[in-house]
């Protein structure tokens, strides 16, 4: 059974500091969601909020329809899996996945049986009288989640679990959770600041900054549309170009970039608007790195411009080419490791194309820091 | 460099003679329990016997010195002291383990006081805290009329489980302290989260947890009260403990039951140290190879090759103990040689002395008036050297074979008869 | 408070207040508050109390300083000898303690080789698990008219006749130098062994001589080692009973043998509970003093 989650305008403040601010979303039943956002943004707040560690100073949090205010961690039908795991070191495995059914007051005989099903559903069978410390750190982090599963939460809540592991380990376990969620078939909220990770296993992705929710939307909306400058820059590479509105027509802007003359959608302000764009304004210009060509006969998009070599730096699968504009701002673009740059030097100005399609404009704001 | 040798040369003297200070006078009282002089001595050696650990001596002078296993007091003094540390073990161990937990849940201005007026008992001296608690409870005794009250609130071992208490829980406290200064948080809210109520919380994971310090403050608290002697001695009123009864052999009389008593307690010291040691090194041993096999199978990949550390290396300590075993089979050669001992020097030793005894008595009663001490020869007696003449007393002999001296003398004595 | 009952749990929460209401209520701040409070009342048999005469007096101060009725002379000089003495002594003590165990703490902690420094603290702490009484027999037992060090003197000739270690408070100062050394020695060697061994080499390196490198380098540093184990030796000597019991001559008091004397042999709790005071205070100003010297906070000082 599982359950959505709705939060109302839920605030969190501690003294004047809003660690969470009007976080408003509804999230479905059944869905894989992510927040993303970088560390001290609110993500892990509003986490603790929702089960119940923390309560909201202002708004409400509903589970299932029903009002969470007033009730304890232990009463809500949620199962959180905390950053560092918090396996309990002096039980076993079987015991660990056990224990919430053992609070519950389940007999030893239901218990073991339940726990035999879980250690199957995560592949370690046979292994539940091993103790906590002989296990490898993905084995850890797969009893973490059979113990949260144990009890059948309605809504599973993920802190950031698997910012402990290796690279490859990582990759595994973002298939193997996804597979997990999709076989289980509950609601799974997770927390990360790795946006690959939010956007290959999730549903819909929220990015955060400074307490409040920035975008909500699907991987590739929140990709390829990015709604403010922050989501632009935080969610994979993006070229930032600093320029003034020149015209508009339905959905696309002209925009004035150190002479050189731009055209590019209009960015959203939410899923259904756009922005409306004066003559004259200070917009930002967006294009990620691997939607810019060097021009030649097979390459040539409506958006053209010129800048000097700064650095060619090689990356395995692709070659990252940073150059200088006239501003002294690197624009970076990748090509894949084929072609041939060898031709390209310092000396010349190197001509570049990019399509409109993909270039979005945004009001100015605040970049993601690096 | 040459001064370097030499500064080490004067350093190691000097540890030399810090041990010898440190170890010297326990060494030589074991060594006294041997000697079945009345006196703790070494030289004159009288005889090697165990008669200090058994049935002691019997008066021909009128003094008794009882033996280890023939001593009433200390036998009342060591089941009250054994009940009172069970008492005390009961009641600091809960305290300390309470005070620790709200400690760390307390906001942080109440925290300093709160953590400042635990520490307090420590701070005071042991007597003061015997004292406060015998007239408080008197005068709550008082109040309570006749009955439960008035009957507890004089009871020496009651009041001095209270007074222990007081500042034992203060070790038991620090011992909880530091091992929950440790505890990962998250494991209680991941229980709660799990749908445990606060009190199973509590129960399965937090008293798992502190399970060894439970142990260890377990163990602090009785040694600690066993033993104590400054809070006691106030607070015991008409009892005896085991130390209490071991300062009041200052007013009996010293003898080598004495030493005996410490060899005792040395022994079963050492020997619970050496188990521990032994214990604690096996424990260690476990846990390193579990944690090298660990390793081992995690690096298998990188093909790393752990070396397993095995053997238990000689402590060089060894040549202390072969050394101390030379001096021993020496010092029993002489004995042998010299038919030092066995129940034959004894009985000789003590018909020699008897008769020194009746002839300095005849020797008395003949010179009353005109008696000089020297010529008495009286410190060869031994055991009451050090204390009234008793020859000036005439009085000394209207209990003359009975079992039990009291002291004719208080003037000097600061220790009133119990 | 609701927090509280919320965060542990009603049954827990009521053994939690209980037993710490029982402890730092009833067994520390009331005895002390009421001992207090008996200092400053006279001495009355157990039915006046509470009565008419129960009033507040600084009768026993007042015998502290000048004496009773009775006395001739313009102070209590018995008393108050005493316990200048006692203070004295302890102070002595501790002095001659810190001296004595500084080159033992860091020879431990800096120059030897970690098995001895644990043969040397396992060693060290195996004579203070024998009770402090019969370590100061056992001292009585060398020092004492016939004892061993007298027999071996007189054996060897050396003297003619025994000396009276007991009398010449010899064989005090020795029991009590002897009865704390290890709660100097652990602060001390806590302290000294966080020192970075690296900044006495760059001492040595640099021209300095030992004796500067430990006064200006090592000594701040074991600032709270010292602070801690001088502390705890000065309250337990000044407060020590089981030492002087055994050890002291007829012609020298201890001022806690002063209080066991007018507790139960005078019977007068009252005198005793303000003799109590004043030794009390002793001790709270002296730690008092340490923390303010060498900069420590309370928490610090237990080890």
């Amino acid at each position: 059974m599982s359950a959505d989650v709705d939060l109302q305008n839920v605030s969190v403040t501690f003294g004047s500091f809003y660690a969470a601010k009007n976080a408003t979303v509804k999230i479905q039943e059944g869905e894989f969601f992510s927040f993303l956002g970088p560390s001290g943004c609110g993500k892990t707040t509003l986490l603790r909020a929702i089960s119940g560690f923390l309560e909201p100073s202002e708004g409400k949090i509903l589970i299932g329809g029903q009002n969470m205010a007033g009730i304890g961690p232990n009463k809500r039908p949620t199962s959180l899996i905390f950053q560092n795991l918090a396996l309990f070191p002096l039980m076993s495995v079987a015991d660990n996945i056990a224990f919430s059914l053992e609070v519950k007051g389940v007999n030893k005989v239901q218990r073991r049986k339940r726990a035999d099903e879980l250690l199957e559903l995560i592949a370690l069978s046979g292994q539940g009288e091993k103790k906590v410390h002989e296990l490898s750190g993905g084995q850890k982090q797969r009893v973490a989640i059979a113990r949260a599963l144990a009890i059948e939460p309605q809504v599973l809540l993920l802190d950031e679990p698997l910012s402990a592991l290796d690279l490859k380990l990582r990759q595994k376990m973002r298939t193997e959770l996804r597979a997990i969620q999709k076989r289980v078939g509950i609601t799974f909220i997770y927390i990360t600041h790795d946006q690959g990770e939010a956007l290959t296993m999730s549903d819909r992705v929220a990015v955060m900054n400074e307490g409040e929710l920035e975008q909500i939307g699907l991987s590739d909306a929140v990709y390829n549309s990015p709604q403010t400058p922050f989501v632009a820059t935080f969610v994979g590479e993006n070229n930032p170009f600093y320029g003034k509105v020149l015209s508009t027509e339905k959905n696309m802007v002209k925009v004035d970039f150190q002479g050189n003359s731009f055209l590019a959608n209009a960015g959203n302000i939410d899923s259904s608007k756009k922005h409306n764009f004066s003559k004259g304004e200070d917009v930002i210009l967006f294009i990620r790195p691997e939607s810019i060509f060097i021009k030649d006969k097979n390459n040539k998009l409506d958006n053209n411009f010129k800048a000097k070599l700064k650095t060619i730096e090689f990356e395995g699968n692709l070659k990252n080419i940073y150059l200088s504009t006239n501003s002294n701002m690197d624009v970076k673009f990748s090509v894949p490791n084929a072609i041939d740059t060898s031709g390209l030097s310092s000396e010349n100005e190197i001509e570049l194309t990019f399509s409109s399609k993909k270039a979005v404009v945004l009001p100015k704001g605040s970049l993601a820091v690096d | 460099m040459k001064s370097q040798h030499v500064l080490n040369f004067l350093l190691g003297i000097y540890i030399f003679i810090f041990f010898s200070y440190l170890f010297g006078p326990l060494i030589i009282m074991s060594i006294t329990a041997f000697n079945s002089a009345e006196f703790p001595a070494i030289t004159p050696w009288e005889c090697f016997s165990w008669r200090w650990f058994s049935e002691g001596k019997i008066a021909y002078d009128g003094q008794h010195l009882a033996g280890l296993s023939t001593d009433w007091r200390l036998h009342d003094g060591l089941i009250s002291s054994l009940i009172i540390g069970f008492g005390v073990v009961c009641l600091s161990v809960p305290i300390g383990l309470a005070a620790s937990i709200v400690l760390t849940q307390v906001h942080s201005r109440l925290r300093t006081l709160f953590y400042s007026v635990s520490i307090m008992p420590v701070l005071f001296p042991g007597v003061i805290i015997g004292i406060s608690t015998v007239v408080l409870w008197d005068r709550i005794a008082t109040i309570g009329g006749d009955g439960l009250i008035s009957d507890l609130g004089r009871n020496g071992i009651f009041l001095t489980i209270l007074g222990q208490t007081c500042f034992i829980s203060t070790y038991c406290f620090l011992i909880f302290v530091a091992r929950l200064q440790r505890f990962d948080q998250t494991q209680e809210e991941a229980a709660l989260d799990l749908g445990a109520s606060q009190t199973q919380v509590f129960f399965k994971i937090l008293i798992p947890y502190l399970r060894p310090a439970i142990a260890s403050s377990a163990v602090i608290a009785f040694l600690a009260s066993f033993e104590n002697y400054n809070t006691t001695v106030f607070s015991i009123l008409s009892d005896q403990t085991l130390t209490t009864v071991i300062a009041s052999k200052v007013r009996l009389g010293i003898s080598p039951a004495i030493s005996a008593l410490a060899l005792v307690i040395i022994l079963l010291t050492l020997i619970a140290a050496i188990t521990y040691e032994i214990l604690k090194r096996r424990e260690d041993k476990k846990k390193k190879e579990r944690q090298d096999l660990l390793l081992f199978e995690e690096t298998q990949d990188s093909r790393l090759k752990r070396e397993m550390k095995g053997s238990f290396r000689m402590p060089k300590s060894i040549f202390l103990v072969l050394a101390l075993i030379v001096v021993g089979l020496f010092g029993f050669n002489q004995l042998v040689k010299n038919g030092l001992y066995g129940s034959e020097c004894v009985k000789a030793a003590e018909i020699a002395k008897k008769s020194k005894f009746s002839d300095q008595l005849k020797l008395l009663q003949q010179n009353v008036g005109t008696v000089d001490e020297k010529s008495l020869k009286a410190g060869e007696l031994g055991g009451t050297k050090d204390y009234n003449n008793i020859f000036g007393d005439p009085n000394l002999f209207k209990n003359f074979g009975g079992l039990d001296n009291k002291s004719p003398n208080n003037s000097s004595n600061l220790f009133s008869i119990d | 408070m609701k927090y509280f009952f919320d965060k542990n749990g009603p049954l827990v929460s009521t053994y939690f207040i209980i037993a710490i209401i029982f402890w730092l209520v009833f067994l520390i701040i009331i005895p002390q508050l009421y001992m207090l409070d008996l200092s400053f009342r006279p001495n009355l048999p157990p039915l006046l109390r509470g009565g008419p005469d129960d009033v507040h007096t600084l009768i026993h101060y007042k015998h502290f300083v000048f004496g009773s009725e009775t006395n001739t002379e313009r102070f209590n000089y018995v008393d108050i000898g005493v316990f200048f003495n006692t203070i004295l002594t302890a102070i002595f003590v501790t002095i001659i303690n810190l001296c004595f165990c500084y080159p033992i703490a860091f020879y431990m902690a800096k120059v030897a080789t970690p098995n001895t420094s644990r043969l040397l603290i396992v060693s060290l702490i195996i004579p203070f698990w024998i009770n402090e009484l019969l370590r100061s027999f056992a001292l009585r037992i060398l020092f004492a008219g016939e004892g061993v060090i007298n027999n071996i003197l007189l054996g060897t000739g050396l003297i003619d006749t025994g000396i009276n270690f007991i009398a010449m408070d010899i064989a005090l100062y020795t029991g009590l130098t002897y009865a704390y050394i290890l709660l100097m020695i652990f602060p001390l060697y806590n302290a000294i062994e966080s020192l970075d061994i690296n900044q006495l080499e760059a001492a040595k390196d640099l021209g300095s001589s030992p004796f500067r490198t430990h006064w200006r380098i090592v000594i701040p540093h074991a600032k709270a080692g010292i602070a801690s184990g001088c502390t705890m030796v000065f309250m337990l000597t000044a407060g020590a009973l089981a030492t002087p019991v055994v050890l002291s001559s007829p012609n020298t008091y201890w001022f806690t043998q002063l209080i066991y004397q007018w507790f139960n042999m005078n019977d007068n709790w009252s005198r005793g509970s303000a003799y109590s005071i004043l030794l009390l205070t002793i001790s709270v100003v002296f730690v008092l003093l340490m923390m303010r010297l060498f900069k420590v906070k309370i928490g610090e000082i237990i080890k």
